[in-house]
């Protein structure tokens, strides 16, 4: 079938039509969409959570991706859960859930809510993986309400081959005092997109997201995410890292929105990103939007090359350049990795960008 | 305790808001047309390649849809705009034989005085003509032309040189403002500075809109050819009606190899002014072009000077500032796109809005996949001064290819608490560390503005502090 979606990760604001970083559209030729077989929640579940397959009425609550996104991803649901933790609960394990792109469920549609009940704390973890050659489609679909004093965490790992379509769309909502932190790793996939909308409603609510992306060969990526201060002396800190190589495309739209009425309200958002190959595509839109006085937003973009004393540094110890670039790159990526709790799927996404770096060495050298 | 807040004065206007008696010889009807466009080519007696060139614009004005980004343009009807109007006078190298009070504006401004005082030349501009210009015989003696662009088009030395360059920069379909200037322009400056040659001292040119109304559509043009250098002012004011005045006027600045041009200006419109103005420059191997701008008047602007750093090893250093009080939304920046290796940039800008004003800083860095060992800096801060304001950063960076090293920072938000507590644990009061702080926000852009321009500078950021931020 074919999918088509227009004005995906807008920016909160247009700006000028030329650059083409306004928004984005998703169009590909989607392989058939039916209910996904087979097992995707771990057997292994925390204990006093309520995990159900049924989809959760959702009450209004944008996403980073937008309507359309949002709405073909609830139309055509394949899978999914719903998470609810009691008050007061503090799951000891995380939920796990790993979604396989193959013959047998090659479009993979997943909507999952979480709800964390006051005071109480979960982690969600997501892989999503395929073969290296498999052509397939994945579109998520997430939603986040942390009530007051809770705490959600979600990691999302995308490991899927070089033929995917695969998008991430996160709704988040903070109650006073509630956290949200998510840690994304866009890695795979043939044009790969992810959007995040957290709106800080509760005084003191915070937002941590932590990213990496890594692009080589064509891969495109289109990363979208908003931080909307409502809450008094709300918190957001917007993390992005990542390298590009070959002839990859990398979008980073990143916004922290102040709202009138969030005073004391801070804001901070960083993106990094090193760049290998002359024909790489690098572009950042690094926002910050403000109506109150009482606030401090702060963001810093930077991209370039390596530092060259960090590589000769490297080289003087025995390292070959490309040994001593590949060391890098998997340094930048571990600071978020070492925070995945699963050491399998650790070791997985290890694995997989040390594959991908081996990979390129023919083409970039 | 009750906190008094900061006093941050509105710029006294008094002197930019004396109203002329409207008396012009000659204007057209509101609204644009063929026919409205077809009378000011010939009013202006233009060349034919010219008034097909306006008429051509006009088709593309027709054709572009408005801005579908940045701030409202609702309150601007060009059916009710008047483009051309020329006042009771024509251009005159002596300032006693302007009218009187034509002269008595100018006078009031301070413009003849500066002229006087530190400048190399001056052309004025009332309303849609240049009733003024004059330069100083030794700069003209290095070769150096500085004249209004009617008289440069049909120059038969400097008249063909008009012709390759005009519009060639910012072309009609550039923007629906750009093909509006390109059908109604009329006024400006046209300067060409010979290869080699040092312009010591500045050329100025200033534009005074007193017509309610009517918009202005000034062309400037400068060459400064190989090796040479040259510090070129603008200034501009309006006094305030209640009816829109638009202002969209186009600078062309072409840098040669090796050459130097700092381009200064102070936007100081009445708070009724549509300011939608296109400033462009393009920059030969080893050249530089320094942008410094100061946004502070109109209801409305769109003002981001990009450079095209076409040759290698050429440079771009923009500082600005833009302070937007009550109805005002100032839409500001800097676009700059890196073409050739080994080219560098650097944006500094601050902005302070208070009384509801909206500062909103815009900017694209692109840099083109050829262009190899660039550099790139961008810095903005943004101090809000109470919460009916507001105040964005919406910068974008596109890179395209690997050797390069680029950075953006930026800030929003108030006084930072250390920095206060820093000076007072350095026996300074609280009051007078506040004071420093705001004061001292501005002042590394004051600096870079000319002499002349300073005690208007003073008068918009005059800080008068009485308690604290907050």
């Amino acid at each position: 079938m074919n999918l088509t979606l227009a004005k995906v990760n807008s920016l909160p604001v247009p700006t000028w039509f030329r650059l083409g970083i306004n928004d984005t559209q998703l169009s590909e030729t989607i392989p058939e969409v039916h209910p996904y077989e087979g097992e995707y929640l771990s057997a292994e579940r925390p204990e006093n959570v309520e995990i159900s397959f049924d989809p959760f009425p959702a009450p209004d609550l944008s996403t980073g991706m937008g309507d359309g996104a949002r709405n073909f991803t609830e139309d055509n649901r394949t899978c999914g859960v719903t998470v609810r933790v009691p008050d007061g609960v503090k799951a000891g394990k995380p939920v796990f859930l790993t979604f396989h792109l193959d013959e047998t469920n090659p479009s993979v549609l997943d909507v999952n809510t979480v709800i964390a009940g006051e005071g109480s704390e979960v982690t969600v973890v997501m892989s999503y993986e395929s073969r290296s050659d498999f052509f397939g489609f994945h579109g998520g679909l997430t939603r986040l309400y942390a009530e007051k004093n809770a705490v959600i965490r979600l990691i999302q790992v995308q490991m899927l081959g070089d033929g995917c379509l695969h998008y991430d769309d996160v709704g988040a909502q903070c109650g006073e005092n509630g956290e949200v932190s998510v840690i994304q790793a866009e890695l795979g996939g043939k044009n790969a997109a992810a959007g995040l909308k957290a709106v800080l409603k509760g005084r003191k609510s915070r937002l941590n997201l932590d990213t990496i992306y890594f692009g080589d060969r064509g891969r495109s990526i289109d990363i979208n995410y908003v931080a909307q201060h409502v809450g008094s002396a709300s918190r957001s800190e917007i993390h992005a890292s990542g390298a590009l190589l070959d002839e990859s495309r990398k979008t980073f739209r990143g916004t922290i929105d102040f709202l009138k009425g969030a005073k004391r309200a801070v804001g901070h958002e960083s993106e990094y990103s090193l760049l290998f190959s002359p024909k790489v595509v690098n572009r950042s839109a690094p926002l910050i939007l403000c109506a109150e006085e009482d606030v401090e937003g702060q963001h810093a973009a930077s991209a370039g090359k390596i530092d060259s004393n960090r590589l000769f540094y490297l080289m003087s110890r025995g390292l070959s350049e490309l040994e001593a670039r590949k060391l890098l790159i998997e340094a930048q990526f571990r600071p978020v990795t070492d925070r995945i709790p699963d050491p399998a799927l650790r070791s997985a996404v290890s694995d997989y960008v040390k594959v991908r770096l081996e990979a390129i060495e023919p083409v970039s050298e | 305790m009750h906190k008094r807040k900061t006093q941050v004065e509105d710029i006294d206007r008094t002197v930019y808001d004396i109203r002329d008696r409207v008396d012009p010889s000659y204007q057209v009807g509101q609204g644009l047309t063929a026919k409205i466009v077809n009378e000011i080519s010939a009013a202006k007696n233009d060349p034919e390649w010219m008034r097909l060139f306006r008429l051509k614009s006009l088709q593309v004005y027709n054709r572009l849809q408005l801005p579908g980004w940045g701030p409202p343009l609702d309150g601007l009807n060009m059916d009710e705009i008047v483009t051309y109007i020329r006042p009771n006078t024509g251009m005159k190298a002596k300032w006693n034989e302007v009218p009187d009070d034509i002269k008595n504006t100018f006078e009031r401004l301070g413009i003849p005085e500066a002229e006087r005082k530190s400048l190399a030349g001056v052309g004025a501009q009332y309303d849609s003509e240049v009733v003024y210009h004059n330069v100083r015989e030794e700069v003209s003696r290095q070769g150096v032309v500085y004249t209004d662009m009617e008289s440069a088009i049909r120059d038969p030395e400097y008249g063909p040189m008009v012709r390759k360059h005009f519009m060639k920069l910012v072309p009609p379909e550039d923007h629906k403002f750009a093909a509006l200037h390109g059908a109604v322009w009329s006024g400006g400056s046209f300067v060409y500075v010979p290869p080699g040659v040092n312009v010591e001292i500045p050329l100025q040119s200033y534009f005074r809109l007193n017509a309610p109304g009517a918009g202005q559509f000034e062309h400037t043009l400068i060459l400064v050819s190989e090796g040479a250098s040259l510090h070129f002012i603008e200034g501009c004011s309006a006094p305030k009606y209640n009816v829109a005045n638009l202002h969209a006027g186009c600078v062309e600045l072409f840098v040669g190899k090796n050459a130097r041009l700092r381009y200064s200006t102070i936007e100081n419109w009445s708070k009724n002014m549509y300011n939608l103005n296109t400033k462009r420059a393009v920059v030969e191997e080893g050249g530089t072009i320094e942008w410094v701008s100061g946004s502070f008047g109109s209801h409305v602007s769109y003002l981001y000077p990009m450079s095209i750093l076409k040759g290698e090893g050429s440079r771009m250093e923009f500082t600005g500032i833009t302070f937007a009080g009550k109805g005002q939304s100032l839409d500001t920046g800097a676009k700059v796109v890196h073409a050739a290796p080994h080219t560098y940039s650097s944006i500094n800008t601050k902005s302070i809005s208070k009384d509801g004003g909206r500062c909103t800083y815009r900017s694209a860095v692109n840099i083109l996949p050829n262009a190899y060992g660039c550099k790139s800096s961008v810095s903005c801060e943004s101090l809000m001064l109470d919460d009916r304001s507001r105040s964005d950063t919406i910068p974008v960076m596109d890179i395209r290819n690997d050797d390069v090293d680029v950075g953006h920072e930026a800030k929003i938000g108030r006084i930072s608490d250390d920095a206060i507590f820093y000076l007072m644990s350095r026996g300074i009061s609280e009051e007078d560390a506040k004071a420093m702080i705001v004061t001292g926000f501005a002042e590394p852009i004051a600096k870079e503005l000319p002499v002349e321009y300073a005690v208007e500078m003073n008068n918009l950021i005059k800080l008068e502090m009485e308690g604290s931020i907050g």
